[in-house]
């Protein structure tokens, strides 16, 4: 007979299985995996990967993400030139998906993991009516969403390379895809545990 | 809260969702349990849990190699004609120099999906056979690991989005393999979404307790 709250179970990350919460070392029953066993860095991997991302965000901003060459012209476009050309071209449908992939989910991730990851460890006020789990679910599925337009810079740039009319990725691709890729393992990285609401 | 053993933990289950704490109860086969809280489902109860998975698994292999093997889109400008697979998709960055970009897109658009189909129909064999119990495990944390990585889906959306920009200046014609890649996200949507992956856990236990007490 074993006696325990209920607060103590937990969520294996890997398999879903209810565990007992033991401290330290926790090794799921189901799947054998350790379920978040850097104790000691609760929260420091996921700041270390988030700020990677937030550094890379910058130059994925500032850098053009494709370069069209035409006729000997080369051109090159940022992202937020991108959806600005588009949406004088009329594309609005398109321009707009660019700019909530791009530019609203990276930045609304940033906010939403930097405030988790402070809020789990100084207490903000009356922040029990936020639903934490709910916002990082949130996060964590709507965070593959931005890689939307490297994949859009990759089909564009294997589609179009003529003779006289070419389009080739950017600098800011590769900063893009570093920046996304870091923050999913932000968000991968961080300890459901330390939101107790309970 | 009282237990009687670490394994009574199996009839308990926390919403994915926002976290609540469910007793998982018996539902009837092709219905779901959702969660009071959030309105997040729980789980499904499906009988033949095998035969689906594995009838998709297999179809959703079919129609990736088919959307691989032929173009995905061609377009004609000014004369000339040019189309793109998948694989060319990340070749062309590996050839412009992006190696990072390449490597990524690769995983993520081809390597992952695939990955995640071959181990979907070795898993559900296994399952069927009754065979492999250290092995399904394996199987399963590895499945867990990589189904965050898989992204088709997106790659879908990313090819309607990069043909919207093209129109005016080519003429675009959708390839064979487009259709083979909105049915194998179809399939993947289904299995990676719908399927719960602690579904297949608790199906895994039942399998082999069952195979025990015999």
């Amino acid at each position: 007979m074993i006696e325990l709250k209920e607060d103590q179970l937990i969520r294996c990350p890997i398999c879903e299985a209810v565990n007992i919460d033991k401290g330290k070392h926790n090794v799921c029953r189901r799947c054998g995996s350790a379920i978040y066993k850097h104790q000691h860095f609760s929260t420091e991997k996921s700041w270390a990967y988030l700020i990677t991302a937030m550094i890379a965000y910058i130059p994925a901003n500032l850098y053009p993400m494709l370069i069209t060459k035409q006729f000997g012209a080369v051109e090159g476009s940022t992202i937020l030139g991108g959806v600005v050309m588009l949406w004088e071209h009329g594309s609005y449908p398109i321009a707009a998906i660019i700019f909530f992939a791009s530019i609203v989910i990276p930045i609304l991730k940033f906010l939403i993991l930097i405030y988790l990851l402070i809020s789990v460890k100084y207490p903000i006020g009356k922040d029990k009516r936020v639903n934490k789990h709910k916002l990082y679910y949130i996060t964590e599925a709507i965070g593959p969403w931005s890689m939307i337009d490297v994949f859009v810079v990759a089909i564009l740039a294997a589609l179009i390379h003529l003779a006289n009319v070419e389009i080739v990725a950017g600098t800011a691709a590769t900063a893009f895809a570093t920046s996304v890729f870091f923050t999913l393992l932000a968000a991968h990285a961080f300890d459901e545990r330390l939101i107790k609401e309970h | 809260m009282k237990l009687e053993n670490e394994d009574a933990l199996d009839n308990l289950i926390i919403c994915h969702q926002c976290y609540t704490l469910h007793k998982e109860v018996p539902i009837k086969d092709g219905t779901k349990a959702s969660c009071s809280a959030c309105g997040g489902i729980l789980y499904r109860y499906d009988s033949k849990l095998i035969e689906h998975g594995l009838a998709l698994s297999i179809t959703g292999l079919i129609f990736f190699i088919l959307a691989n093997l032929f173009p995905l889109v061609k377009i004609e400008i000014l004369g000339y004609e040019q189309f793109i697979t998948i694989p060319k998709t990340f070749i062309a960055l590996f050839d412009n120099g992006f190696f990072v970009v390449g490597i990524l897109c690769a995983f993520l658009i081809f390597i992952f999906p695939l990955m995640i189909f071959s181990i979907n129909i070795f898993l559900f064999l296994l399952l069927k056979l009754k065979k492999g119990k250290t092995l399904s495990k394996e199987l399963l944390i590895l499945l867990s690991r990589i189904k965050p990585w898989s992204m088709s889906d997106i790659f879908l959306i990313s090819i309607l989005v990069a043909l919207v920009k093209l129109i005016g200046y080519a003429q675009i014609h959708m390839g064979v393999a487009f259709w083979a890649l909105v049915l194998f996200v179809g399939m993947d949507l289904y299995l990676t979404k719908r399927i719960h992956l602690s579904e297949i856990w608790m199906l895994r236990k039942r399998i082999y307790l069952a195979k025990g007490e015999q």
